[in-house]
């Protein structure tokens, strides 16, 4: 069949190159140089540099800035916190060389993230937020519907051992009216607003998973990147930026 | 059709090595963005050996050798297909990367990982486009080595002992 159709023998024929030959640009433009085009058109908004400062670690001044794009329950999130950004907080944005920007995209799959959000949420705004999303990450697989232990979902107590009973209190009374796990919106839950604005400014990136990560330097905003990441790679990276001017 | 063939594949390479090779900061997008300089080459290489990373294939260790290496072999090969340098074995070794390509994102795909592809630069999701647009690339692979070697043996033991005989294909 190949030998009739492109060769007859003594000659190529011409016009079944000429077919494959289009058919070969085709190919090409479309999965090599598409993507290029596509990846630019989504690259222009620049929304996401505005910073949420009750979530945000080390110093705004910082010359590499990097967001998280975090969901509570999602195992990878867990594991790129526990692995990557604790080892960074401590050091990199300790030293003030990383502001490290958290922001919320708690995704629908996942029956607690929400409520987790609402809680960390809560504590950001009496200034708690390390610490509570510390606990709440440590502790995930206790709460989250993935974790080997029960109760799942009731994260309060978790809540509750990373504070001190007078800064639980007003964590908790700003979480009145966000006692349900509903994974939308809820009317009257005063840290619910937050999130939004973070999911918002997520699906303009658009974050299409979590962890995703965006990292910034000297002006200039890399892409997005989805996955964990291993400390030692990515502090690689934080070096060579740091080492230009 | 080999002449075809072995261009796309080329073509298919060179844009592979570039698009992990250029700066990778390019937001906005702007045509002087994309130049390649000494200075952007290091950290575009460590972004490329991040996107390795999140395969969670490879030791931490091995990750930025690899990543490193990585992209000067596809220009190597895109250069080769376009030269038709020793057609045969640098289609087999084409036809062979992109097999492994094509595995590892089966793979990540079956796990559900939800990363980026970073076979063609930043900002790619791996998704079941990726397996569509690999399987072609595999399939690419396979005939223009299949057809290397068909013509190589067609061209009889004369040519075939030419040191040239390869680039008359």
């Amino acid at each position: 069949m190949m030998r009739s159709f492109f060769y007859n023998g003594k000659n190529l024929n011409r016009n079944s190159l000429g077919i494959l030959a289009a058919a070969c640009a085709a190919f090409l433009l479309l999965f090599c140089v598409a993507p290029y085009v596509v990846s630019a058109a989504a690259q222009t908004p620049a929304e996401w540099e505005r910073l949420s400062a009750e979530k945000s670690l080390g110093n705004p001044n910082a010359p590499i800035k990097m967001i998280v794009y975090d969901d509570y329950e999602c195992p990878v999130c867990g594991e790129l916190y526990e692995q990557t950004l604790r080892p960074l907080i401590d050091d990199y944005v300790a030293s003030g060389k990383v502001y490290l920007i958290h922001r919320d995209f708690p995704l629908t799959i996942h029956l607690y993230s929400r409520q987790a959000a609402r809680w960390v949420n809560a504590a950001a705004r009496i200034g708690k937020f390390e610490a509570v999303e510390r606990a709440i990450f440590d502790n995930q697989m206790a709460w989250s519907e993935y974790g080997t232990e029960n109760p799942k979902g009731i994260i309060k107590p978790i809540v509750q051992s990373a504070l001190t009973p007078a800064e639980f209190k007003r964590v908790e009374r700003l979480m009145q009216g966000c006692e349900s796990n509903s994974q939308s919106e809820i009317k009257g839950c005063l840290v619910d607003a937050g999130i939004q604005r973070d999911l918002a400014e997520g699906e303009l990136l658009p974050v299409r998973a979590t962890p995703t990560i965006v990292i910034s330097a000297h002006g200039q905003q890399y892409p997005p990147m989805t996955g964990a990441i291993s400390w030692p790679i990515l502090r690689q990276f934080f070096d060579q930026l740091l080492s230009q001017k | 059709m080999l002449l075809i063939g072995r261009l796309g594949l080329a073509v298919i390479f060179l844009l592979a090595a570039y698009g992990k090779l250029r700066p990778q900061n390019a937001v906005p997008w702007t045509l002087a963005s994309l130049k390649i300089t000494p200075a952007t080459l290091g950290l575009s290489m460590t972004f490329f050996a991040m996107q390795v990373d999140s395969y969670q294939l490879l030791p931490a260790r091995m990750v930025s050798p690899f990543a490193h290496s990585l992209p000067w072999v596809e220009l190597a090969l895109g250069v080769l297909l376009l030269t038709g340098f020793a057609l045969r074995y640098v289609s087999l070794a084409s036809a062979l990367l992109v097999a492994l390509f094509y595995g590892v994102v089966i793979r990540s795909y079956a796990l559900h990982l939800a990363i980026n592809c970073g076979c063609f630069g930043p900002n790619e999701k791996l998704d079941s486009w990726t397996l569509v647009r690999d399987g072609c690339m595999f399939a690419l692979g396979v005939a223009v080595t299949i057809a290397a070697f068909i013509v190589h043996r067609r061209s009889g033991p004369a040519l075939a002992a030419s040191p040239h005989s390869e680039h008359a294909t």
